[in-house]
């Protein structure tokens, strides 16, 4: 699912980011990526999204080389990855419904689909009463449930999350990643990154740490290992 | 595109000019008041020249033929003023001609002439009148013809013609400026308003990029809305102009009988396609290249 050999990016001349990073994801898994701030977590995320190019080496998604993506080429991709953020990224001046009928209205989905996929998709988010809320009438779970939502509503292949725990409080944040759990059953393949050290020693995934740009370890059912 | 896509862009550009209502109302007030002083500068500036247009109709040269001038010599001048590339009318008056206009312009007065019709005794002179092709250059061809053997004197009232077509030029200039620094003023406020609309919901168009929409996805309904900002925009000055340059005209008519405005239906026509043109292109436009920029995600 994800293949990447020798990557390395930088920002700007000096900033190396990541570094000689050789990585594969298969379908279906469950990975964290932990690390110290600044280790590089988001910027391997954005390499997935094409959101920045790698600066040498090569990554590969769905049996695509990314190098050779070309620009009107990313939504598609992106269709294919679902996002959740730390900061929600909600747009507050509609409500839940709307929030996650957006992601499929982008794709041209016909108005008869939409119905009939987004108050499944929030029932299986625990949402079905509150499709009619606003985000700033919710809480942070239950702002990052629309999150989720909005990511899998298009059934893409893998789900990536970034810091989704970051501001939620310890059971809350149990609760979202029950729920990416949950969609990790059902096939999809799941990446977060996160600093929650006690829920990855509880769910027992594979981890990935890295370190100043590196990967330093990959195990599989690990626990959140320091830094040297 | 498909119809259905079509109108949901559309329902999307309305949604937001009313989720955004304020923004919205601030871009329309911004085309409206710079197409407001442009539409009215428009209709000052055509009715003027309408006027001077007017005056310089009326503006003719008029040569009398020297009195000893011999039958050769009239044929010479004739031959000369008919072949005379610059002018567009030549109009033979003889003096008899000449007398019967003077007694038709003097009504009831025209006793006073009795006496001078008789042939020899008609102190006018045989003249003709010429009208140029271009107005603007009846000083110079005067000064031409009056070289010319055979002339009298010529008369083209010199000294209310050329300062008359210097003062027109002078306004034609200074309104033709006017109108290209209020196009520009009107460009730069309006890219600018749009531009602070785009600003705010850069958050919004980067979640758009995030859930997979295409850069058109994204920017159409930005383009509908520009359309539909700058039609209204459009609209609100051409109304306001429509009822008090009617009011303007009939006022006019009514009190000031010698000046001739433009009538109302008119210049209606051209400014809504000027108005209209431009708000649309400057909304369009406006929205189009302020979006661009948020789009690089
Ligand atoms: N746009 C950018 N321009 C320049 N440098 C950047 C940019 N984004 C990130 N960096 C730098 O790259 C390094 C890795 O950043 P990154 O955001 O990937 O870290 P992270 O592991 O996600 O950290 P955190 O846990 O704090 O989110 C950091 O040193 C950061 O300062
Ligand atoms: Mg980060």
């Amino acid at each position: 699912m994800i293949e990447i050999y020798h990557l390395y990016h930088q920002y700007g001349d000096e900033m190396v980011a990541l570094r000689d990073i050789n990585l594969v994801i298969d379908r279906g898994e469950f990975v964290f990526i932990v690390g110290a701030s600044g280790a590089g977590k988001s910027t391997l995320l954005k390499l997935f999204l094409r959101e920045v190019r790698p600066s040498r080496g090569h990554i590969k998604i769905f049996g695509r080389d990314l190098a050779r993506l070309k620009n009107r080429e990313i939504p598609y991709l992106r269709r294919n990855i679902g996002m959740v953020f730390q900061d929600f990224r909600l747009l507050q001046d509609r409500n839940v419904y709307e929030n996650v009928a957006f992601s499929m209205r982008v794709t041209g989905a016909p108005v008869r689909e939409i119905r009939k996929r987004v108050p499944l998709t929030l029932e299986l988010v625990g949402l079905k009463d509150k499709a009619f809320k606003r985000p700033d009438e919710l809480s942070g779970g239950e702002q990052q449930r629309v999150c989720v939502a909005r990511a899998i509503i298009n059934r893409p292949a893998m789900v990536i999350a970034d810091e989704p725990t970051g501001n939620l409080d310890p059971v809350t944040a149990m609760e979202i990643l029950n729920l990416l759990q949950e969609i990790n059953i059902r096939g999809t393949t799941v990446i977060v990154a996160t600093h929650a050290r006690e829920l990855v020693d509880r769910l027992q995934k594979r981890v990935i740490l890295l370190d100043q740009g590196r990967i330093i370890s990959d195990q599989e059912r690990g626990v959140y290992l320091n830094a040297r | 595109m498909h119809v259905r896509s079509l109108l949901f862009f559309f329902g999307e550009a309305l949604k937001n000019i009313v989720r955004h209502g304020w923004m919205s109302i601030a871009s329309i007030a911004v085309v409206s008041i710079t197409l407001l002083i442009l539409g009215s500068f428009m209709v000052v500036n055509y009715n003027v020249s309408l006027l001077t247009e007017d005056i310089k109709e009326q503006v003719q040269i008029v040569v009398y033929i020297d009195e000893k001038a011999g039958e050769g010599i009239r044929s010479q001048l004739q031959r000369a003023l008919v072949t005379h590339p610059e002018l567009e009318e030549v109009r033979y008056i003889s003096k008899e001609e000449a007398m019967e206009r003077l007694k038709r312009q003097m009504g009831d007065r025209a006793f006073l002439l009795e006496g001078y019709e008789e042939k020899d005794k008609n102190p006018l002179r045989d003249s003709y009148e010429l009208r140029t092709r271009v107005p603007e250059d009846i000083p110079r061809v005067a000064r031409e013809i009056m070289e010319l053997p055979g002339v009298g004197y010529v008369d083209y009232g010199s000294g209310i013609v050329e300062p008359l077509f210097q003062f027109t030029g002078v306004v034609r200039w200074i309104g033709f400026a006017f109108m290209v620094g209020l196009a520009l003023t009107a460009v730069f406020l309006i890219s600018h308003t749009i531009r602070l609309t785009v600003f705010i919901r850069r958050k919004e168009i980067m979640i758009m990029k995030y859930v997979g929409a295409t850069d058109w996805f994204i920017r159409w309904p930005f383009i509908f809305e520009g359309l539909i900002l700058g039609l209204v925009g459009a609209v609100v000055p051409l109304v306001i102009i429509f009822y008090s340059y009617g009011a303007a005209h009939r006022w006019v008519q009514g009190n000031i009988f010698f000046l001739s405005l433009i009538p109302v239906e008119e210049i209606m026509e051209e400014l809504i396609r000027v108005l209209a043109f431009l708000g649309i292109t400057l909304g369009v436009l406006g929205s189009a290249i302020s979006v661009r920029r948020f789009l690089k995600v």
